[in-house]
C-alpha cells in the first residue's frame, strides 16, 4: 500500500480530538486517536486546549440558591452539623410582618425563599438537622426535625421544623400536582389540628416558610390539604 | 487555618485531611453552583437537591484524589454533578432541559453573582459569550455533548441529522469556543 503524499499523518484522527476532549468518543475511534495523540505532540496539545474549553461549558450554568434547609440536610449527612456555625446574619435580610409567603415556580423562588425564611426567623439561625424525624438538642438550643412530604408514597416535598425562642417551619412542594391555595395543618401530639397557613402552589411547586404556633416538639404530623379539603401530602415528624 | 478567603485548592486539601471547618467552606461556596449546574439540566428541584447533596458529599469524600494537573477544582466538582445528574436523568427516565434552554439560561446570566465570577474564572464567562455567538445547530450539538454527554451518534439521532453531519457540528462548534478563548488569552497577554 503507498501512502497517499497529501495525506498528513494527523489528519485520520484530528477530525475526532473534538469528541475526545468531550470524552464522547467510543470504540476503535477512541483507542485509535489515543494511540495517535500519545505519539504526536501537536495533536496532544490541541487536544489539551479542547479538553480545556469542553470542561468549561459544564461551568457556564448560572447558580442557583439551594432550597430552604438545603445546606442544614446536607450537612448532617455530610456529618458536620457540630462544625457548621449557623448563617446568623445577611445583609439583606430585613424584618417582615409574620404571616406567610408563597413563592414562585422560576428558579428565583430559592433565593426568594431563603430571604422569606431569614426575614421570618428574624435573624435567628438557621438550625441544625440530625437528619429525618425527630431531631436532638442542637448547638443554639433549637429542637429541628425534618420530614419528607409524601403523596401515595411518593415523595414529593419537605416539611422542616425548627424551635427555639422563635418556633418556625419550612413547606417545600417539589414534585405534586398541585395547583392553586393549599393549606398547611400540624397535628400536635394530643391529636389536635392546627391550621398553621395557606400558600399558593404553582405547577405542583412552592415554597413556604412561617411562624409555628405551636410548640416544634409537639408536632408529629404536618400535612397539605388542598382548597377543597383533600390532604395532598403528609409528613411524619415523629 | 482555612478560611472564606482559603483558595478551593487548599479548602481540598483541608478536606483531605478530615478537616471539617473546610469541608462547610467548601460546601458554602459551591452550593449555588453545584445545585444550579443540576438544575439547568433537569429543571426539577428535588432532583437537583438529590443530586447537589450526593456531588458535594462525593467531593467531600474524594477530595484526596483530586488533581490539579488535570484540572481546576471547579470543573472537578461541576463534572461530578454533571456526571451524576445525567445518571439521575437516565434512572428516571426524564426528560432533560432543552439544550437551547440550557444555552438559554447560561448565555442570560451574565449579571451573575461576583462571587460566582471568581470561581468561574474568564474561561467560562469567555466560553458563555462565544457559545451565543455559534451557529444555534452547533450551540445544542455542543451543549448536548459537553453538558449531557450525548455521543455524535445519539446527537444525530435526536437531532435527525446524519452522523458526519452531527460530528461536523460538534468538531466545528468547540474549535470556534476554542478560537474565542485563544483570541482573549492572546490579547490579556498583548496588555
Amino acid at each position: 500500500m503507498i501512502d497517499d503524499p497529501h495525506t498528513h499523518p494527523c489528519d485520520e484522527h484530528s477530525d475526532n480530538l473534538a469528541e475526545l476532549a468531550l470524552g464522547i468518543l467510543t470504540g476503535r475511534e477512541r483507542a485509535a486517536t489515543l494511540v495517535h495523540v500519545d505519539s504526536c505532540t501537536r495533536c496532544a496539545e490541541e487536544l489539551e486546549q479542547l479538553s480545556r474549553v469542553a470542561d468549561a461549558v459544564v461551568t457556564i450554568a448560572p447558580g442557583v440558591e439551594p432550597p430552604v434547609g438545603f445546606e442544614v440536610r446536607l450537612f448532617s449527612r455530610m456529618g458536620l452539623a457540630e462544625a457548621a456555625p449557623p448563617v446568623t446574619s445577611i445583609a439583606s435580610a430585613r424584618r417582615r410582618p409574620k404571616g406567610f409567603r408563597w413563592l414562585s415556580a422560576s428558579p428565583r423562588w430559592t433565593l426568594a425563599a431563603a430571604a422569606v425564611v431569614i426575614a421570618l426567623v428574624l435573624g435567628l439561625s438557621l438550625g441544625w438537622s440530625t437528619g429525618s424525624g425527630r431531631g436532638g438538642t442542637t448547638p443554639g438550643g433549637r429542637e429541628v426535625a425534618t420530614a419528607a412530604l409524601l403523596h401515595a408514597g411518593t415523595k414529593v416535598g419537605r416539611v422542616s421544623t425548627y424551635g427555639g425562642s422563635n418556633p418556625w417551619m419550612t413547606v417545600t412542594l417539589t414534585g405534586s400536582s398541585t395547583d392553586g391555595t393549599v393549606t398547611c395543618e400540624v397535628i400536635t401530639s394530643d391529636g389536635v389540628t392546627h391550621k398553621v397557613g395557606s400558600f399558593d402552589a404553582k405547577g405542583g411547586y412552592g415554597a413556604w416558610g412561617a411562624h409555628l404556633w405551636v410548640a416544634p416538639q409537639d408536632v408529629r404530623k404536618a400535612e397539605v390539604v388542598s382548597s377543597n379539603g383533600k390532604v395532598i401530602a403528609t409528613a411524619l415528624l415523629s | 487555618m482555612v478560611d472564606s478567603g482559603s483558595t478551593d485548592e487548599a479548602l481540598l486539601a483541608g478536606m483531605a485531611v478530615g478537616d471539617q471547618a473546610a469541608a462547610v467552606v467548601f460546601v458554602r461556596r459551591y452550593q449555588r453552583r453545584v445545585f444550579g449546574l443540576a438544575y439547568s439540566m433537569t429543571s426539577d428541584a428535588s432532583v437537583s437537591e438529590e443530586v447537589a447533596q450526593e456531588a458535594l458529599i462525593r467531593v467531600w469524600r474524594h477530595a484526596p484524589v483530586f488533581d490539579h494537573r488535570r484540572g481546576s477544582v471547579t470543573s472537578w466538582v461541576l463534572t461530578i454533578t454533571r456526571n451524576l445528574t445525567i445518571d439521575a436523568l437516565r434512572m428516571r427516565r426524564a426528560v432533560p432541559t432543552d439544550p437551547d434552554d440550557f444555552a438559554a439560561t447560561a448565555m442570560m446570566s451574565l449579571e451573575h453573582n461576583p462571587e460566582d465570577a471568581v470561581l468561574r474564572g474568564d474561561i467560562s464567562d469567555t466560553v458563555r459569550s462565544a457559545l451565543s455567538e455559534l451557529p444555534p445547530e452547533q450551540r445544542r450539538a455542543v451543549v448536548l455533548a459537553a453538558v449531557y454527554g450525548r455521543t455524535a451518534l445519539e446527537v444525530s439521532e435526536q437531532e435527525a441529522i446524519p452522523l458526519g453531519t452531527a460530528k461536523t457540528r460538534i468538531r466545528t462548534g468547540l474549535i470556534r469556543l476554542r478560537a474565542a478563548v485563544e483570541r482573549v488569552r492572546e490579547t490579556e497577554e498583548e496588555r
